[in-house]
């Protein structure tokens, strides 16, 4: 017992470094969902529901949107998968430096710690995930927790971002060009290099966010020769560039259940990663000020970003119909993680095109921090990014635990929460149209919105059947499933195709040799 | 730049093929890649960092309990330094495959947007200014920064020779040079160090005004980017007294000086001279 604890805590094996990614983003993930159910219940009806306390919202929402973001998806998606995919698809025996990464993913696990304390401490911090000052410098919260749970998680990225750059140049298997590499190990690769830009901007915010609390400094003091507008364009200067960390990512992952699931080839290959990532990639720095549209930025810098801004749809839309025409002429099998793939198309597409009139700042002026842009950003990036987690890791999960799940209760998982999202952000989007305000814990000035916040309550109750099935069948799966073989999707790919279930230490019996003619999609001409 | 590249590349393969080959053959490789590898390290590390940093910071400033802060601090730094010295002993013995100066070049950029968004910040708060600098600014020395800026440029050059040396197989040279870049190292943590002291006895410090503010947290990231590059200097000078060297990393810690060096001729020519 001792030598086998041990041999997880002292691990430095890319796989149980990634499986503790997992379960750490996966924890986060149950505890900010904990957060938005409390926050629905509070909304039900007028008046108060839970409590009568603002602030105490005000931590619920901090936590929700935090632990989720920097907690749940970013971990889950650069954190877990990367680990899990990257060496095996590329065919290393590990990444490039292997105490490097246990490094990240324990200082991961210190900022998911501190983040927890938000339920110890007597005054939790309660600035959303964004920090603004003035509030945050001011607040009887502690924002010394946010800014170093903030710093924690940052750090931990570049360290990840530093690995498997190199891991990802260096160590690919004899033969295995850049146009032969999978799209899940492109996406990681430019999500990596949006990080190592942009992270340190944000850890900059978060720093001087605190020296101005607790040190005296002036950065966001305007009577002291500060300006607060100057957190806001360095927060988003990351922030915004943080979806596309998410987004790439998780189309990547959909990407390789796609291709499975069809036996297909990807659909335009180099498009897909030099228009589409390419794309994001020279973009990402120039849309920030889309967030900003009412903060009272000069018109040239608004007008000049909400182009940018349009202009990346380009690259999106890229990466959108690689998608489809992956699926177009394929042999489609619809088990579990096609099903969650499929749903990420479906959730993306929808918050992609509500996305455009957000885009559009005279549009935005009226939609700005109404139920609206919530509505959005849960389809474009929420939804859609947790479905692609989920379904990674039903993909991902004969691989990982060398057992199966069970089929079915996989499927009514999905469907649960399938219907609950969308019984929740469409109404959502709704109520913003009818002008109801983000972050209000009352609306007894909008009455008409009750019925639907009684639907969003009825939906979210539905996401969370929907999980806790998911969850069982995972549990399940990993104690009781049937054995596993070595390739159950009949996939291509080297992670299926050259190491067994689960992978040893050191991943393949045989260092794997690839073909003039090896491709991880190639499913021949017709399959 | 681009022919560096290439030949780090060629040298790269060579070593990851030899690698490659030793690990299929050798009854001992085999035996190994059946284990899971694991080092206590990075797990101590990461302990020490969450005490030192987050829950020190916050017993001293938002709690304001003292003695839990010596505590945490007291704990958390010594869990550090053994993580990093358990950790360089294990790099120097393990078959490291000598990729950190291939990595170091990420890691520099991602440093460098540090700096770049803190002289943003400085610039905002400079230009939007009705007046500079702002009422409370005392003068700021002239001559030191230049002793100062003197030092750092020297000490770029020596690591340059310490290097050279090491690939020269000459071990008494190389250590000479390290040893005279620490000095020159610590000679200018010693001036930043003893020039803040008088500023903030002049009544110059952090809340004075945006100058202040500016100019404290921009010369303290520095310094504190040069007290980390001495640590990386004496972790590769500790063992090297023992006869044990590395040449990548050595490459590595020498491209991280540089990169230190480069940041501080914009840290004067923006903080002190403009």
């Amino acid at each position: 017992m001792g030598a086998a604890l041990r041999s997880w805590l002292f691990t430095t094996d890319h796989k149980r470094v990634g499986i503790l990614y997992l379960i750490g983003s996966l924890a986060a993930f149950a505890i900010a969902g904990i957060m938005a159910m409390l926050m629905r219940i509070e909304l039900t009806a007028i008046g108060p529901d839970l409590t009568d306390n603002p602030q105490q919202y005000n931590v619920w929402l901090y936590f929700h949107g935090a632990a989720m973001i920097l907690g749940f998806q970013i971990p889950a998606l650069t954190g877990f998968l990367a680990n899990y995919c990257v060496p095996l698809m590329i065919g290393a025996r590990d990444v490039a430096f292997p105490r490097l990464n246990a490094l990240s993913v324990w200082l991961f696990w210190a900022g998911i710690l501190l983040a927890l304390a938000t339920f110890v401490i007597p005054d939790p911090p309660d600035v959303m995930w964004t920090g603004y000052p003035p509030y945050a410098t001011r607040t009887w919260g502690n924002t010394a927790f946010y800014s170093f749970t903030v710093l924690l998680l940052g750090f931990s990225s570049i360290l990840g971002g530093v690995n498997f750059l190199t891991t990802v140049f260096y160590m690919r298997a004899p033969g295995m060009g850049w146009n032969k590499l999978n799209i899940f190990v492109w996406s990681i690769v430019v999500a990596f290099i949006i990080q190592l830009i942009f992270v340190p901007v944000l850890g900059t915010a978060v720093t001087m966010l605190l020296f101005d609390k607790y040190l005296g400094t002036t950065f966001f003091d305007p009577a002291n020769g500060g300006d607060v507008l100057i957190y806001q364009n360095l927060f988003w200067f990351y922030s915004h560039p943080a979806v596309y960390v998410i987004l790439l990512p998780f189309l990547g992952i959909t990407y390789e259940i796609v291709a499975t699931f069809a036996r297909n080839r990807v659909f335009n290959y180099k498009m897909v990663v030099y228009g589409g990532f390419g794309g994001v990639l020279l973009l990402a720095g120039e849309v920030w000020v889309h967030h900003l549209y009412t903060a009272g930025l000069p018109d040239w810098l608004r007008v000049g970003q909400m182009v940018t801004t349009l202009l990346i749809s380009v690259p999106v839309g890229l990466l959108m119909i690689g998608l489809v025409g992956t699926l177009y002429r394929g042999s489609i099998e619809y088990r579990t993680p096609m099903l969650y793939a499929l749903g990420v198309i479906f959730f993306f597409l929808i918050g992609g095109l509500t996305g455009i009139p957000n885009a559009i700042a005279s549009l935005d002026l009226h939609l700005q921090d109404t139920y609206f842009i919530p509505g959005h950003f849960h389809y474009v990036m929420a939804v859609a990014g947790t479905f692609a987690i989920f379904g990674a890791v039903y993909y991902l999960f004969p691989k990982m635990t060398g057992r199966m799940y069970h089929e079915s209760t996989g499927k009514l998982g999905f469907w649960l929460t399938f219907i609950g999202m969308n019984l929740v952000f469409m109404p959502m989007m709704m109520a913003g149209i009818e002008g109801m305000p983000r972050r209000y814990y009352d609306y007894a000035q909008f009455p008409q919105v009750e019925g639907l916040q009684q639907l969003m309550t009825f939906g979210a109750f539905v996401i969370l059947a929907g999980s806790l099935v998911t969850l069982w069948n995972w549990v399940q799966g990993a104690l009781r499933g049937a054995p596993a073989p070595a390739n159950p999707w009949g996939s291509r790919s080297l992670e299926w195709t050259a190491a067994p279930s689960p992978p040893p230490p050191g991943n393949f019996p045989q260092p794997p040799r690839l073909g003039p003619e090896w491709s991880p999609y190639a499913y021949g001409e017709r399959a | 730049m681009a022919q560096q590249r290439a030949e780090f590349d060629r040298e790269f393969s060579g070593r990851l093929a030899a690698a490659a080959s030793q690990g299929e053959g050798h009854a001992a490789g085999e035996a190994h890649a059946h284990e899971w590898e694991t080092s206590p390290w990075p797990l101590v590390i990461s302990a020490g960092i969450l005490l030192a940093l987050p829950l020190a910071f916050s017993f001293r400033f938002v709690y304001e309990q003292p003695l839990a802060a010596v505590l945490t601090l007291g704990i958390g730094t010594p869990l550090i330094v053994a993580g990093i010295v358990g950790w360089v002993r294990e790099g120097l013995g393990g078959e490291a495959l000598g990729l950190s100066p291939a990595a170091m070049p990420w890691f520099i950029l991602a440093e460098a947007l540090i700096f770049l968004s803190f002289f943003a910040t400085y610039w905002v708060m400079r230009l939007a200014a009705p007046e500079w600098p702002p009422a409370g600014t005392v003068a700021l020395p002239r001559v030191v920064p230049l002793v100062m800026t003197a030092i750092l440029v020297s000490s770029s050059f020596t690591i340059h020779v310490a290097e050279a040396r090491l690939a020269a197989s000459d071990q008494r040279g190389f250590l000479r040079w390290l040893v005279v870049t620490i000095a020159l190292g610590v000679a200018f943590v010693g001036l930043s160090a003893a020039e803040w002291r008088e500023l903030m006895h002049e009544g110059f410090t952090f809340s004075t005004n945006a100058y202040s503010t500016a100019f404290f947290s921009i010369t303290g990231f520095h310094a504190a980017h040069v007290v980390v590059g001495l640590g990386i200097f004496v972790a590769l000078l500790l063992p090297a007294l023992r006869g044990r060297l590395n040449e990548p990393f050595t490459r590595s810690a020498s491209l991280y000086w540089h990169f230190v060096d480069i940041v501080w001729l914009f840290v004067v020519s923006q903080v002190y001279y403009w």
